[in-house]
């Protein structure tokens, strides 16, 4: 598992539809979609379930708490400022709309931190996981970008689309990444 | 074997987090570039910072009162922290001597861990690497996400910061610090 992880670095192919990209790694077939709306560019990379697991069990994660993540569907999550002034985001603002049911939010690692407690994940383990997760909140001066992972409660393989929310010069604004996919168990 | 446990692991992380293909194309799959800008803000009074390092010396922040301090927080699992940490080191060499110094934080990880990494860099390392096992010095400086670094000028104050990988040893980066060090 490990190893077929560590080959990641591959070849890509992208395609892109009206502002959006798409692209697939040729390799593992983990699948990228990018959008870029103002002055904001958000990013979404599938993590894989074995992906997961390995990562959190590498650090400290017990198998059953590792698992319980692995059950969502995950994402490597890049947003940069691509624009002239100071953007902000919040994670809460944030809404996924799996097809046919309601938006939603998006668990945050305060919850998260309160399923750890009650399954005993130690200190370490739950500070590492604090860290990988996408920043609840920031403000990006022109160029600056970060990257955490953030969850889904959508299915193996299911969609959803994201409207994802910033603030900027004063004013709110929003972008959709449109038919994201989840990773299947065999990513 | 604990230790190729935590190197596999290490790996793992990166490979996961990277997730970068090995093409230089710019598209959706790969990671932004470094930035080489960092952010002015109004002068304000650092948190105070005082951990110790991969080999056990304290460092103070309130000690270096009179140089001007790049303060980068980190962890090995951080994709542009990998990539930003060889940039902090040129940078580090090229102002060696004169009133600046480079305090890396790292969180939630042990002296292995780090170790496992810096050995796989081509470039050694000589500026400490701090040990906030707790990430409570984080909490103080109200990091939000890694990599995040500021600058502390003289007196102790923060004065620029930056979110994400930058380039530290770009010609603006080095004008922006030796602006500060000016002052």
């Amino acid at each position: 598992m490990r190893l077929s992880t560590l080959t990641l670095l591959a070849a890509w192919s992208s395609v892109s539809i009206a502002g959006a990209d798409f692209s697939v790694d040729a390799e593992t077939g983990l699948a990228t979609w990018q959008a870029e709306s103002g002055a904001i560019q958000v990013r979404l990379t599938q993590i894989s379930p074995d992906q997961a697991r390995g990562f959190y069990q590498a650090r400290g994660f017990s198998a059953t708490a590792a698992e319980r993540y692995a059950a969502e569907c995950i994402f490597m999550t890049v947003v940069r400022n691509i624009g002239e002034t100071p953007i902000q985001h919040r994670l809460a603002d944030w809404r996924y709309e799996p097809a046919g049911q309601p938006p939603r939010a998006i668990r945050s690692k305060v919850e998260w931190e309160r399923i750890w407690k009650r399954q005993g994940v130690n200190e370490a383990a739950r500070i590492a996981f604090n860290w990988a997760q996408f920043p609840a909140a920031q403000t990006f001066a022109p160029g600056d970008w970060n990257q955490g992972m953030t969850t889904y409660s959508v299915p193996r393989n299911g969609q959803f689309d994201l409207r994802f929310v910033w603030r900027a010069d004063g004013k709110t604004h929003s972008g959709k990444l449109e038919q994201v996919r989840c990773a299947n168990e065999t990513s | 074997m604990k230790r190729l446990d935590r190197i596999a692991g290490m790996l793992l992380g990166t490979a996961l987090i990277f997730g970068i293909p090995a093409t230089t194309g710019a598209h959706a799959a790969d990671l932004p570039p470094l930035s080489h800008s960092l952010m002015k803000q109004a002068p304000k009074p650092a948190p105070a910072l005082k951990l110790k390092d991969i080999d056990g010396a304290t460092h103070d922040l309130a000690k270096l009162r009179g140089k001007v301090v790049l303060i980068n927080f980190w962890a090995t699992w951080c994709p542009p922290c990998r990539r930003e940490m060889p940039s902090m080191e040129r940078l580090s060499q090229a102002l060696k001597g004169e009133a600046f110094a480079v305090l890396a934080v790292d969180v939630g990880e042990d002296a292995d861990t780090i170790h496992a990494f810096t050995s796989q860099l081509d470039t050694a390392l000589h500026f400490p690497i701090l040990l906030d096992s707790t990430s409570r010095a984080m909490q103080a400086w109200k990091v939000a996400g890694l990599p995040t670094t500021f600058l502390v000028d003289k007196q102790g104050r923060i004065v620029a910061s930056a979110i994400g990988g930058r380039e530290f040893d770009h010609p603006d980066m080095v004008k922006a610090i030796r602006d500060v060090m000016g002052k």
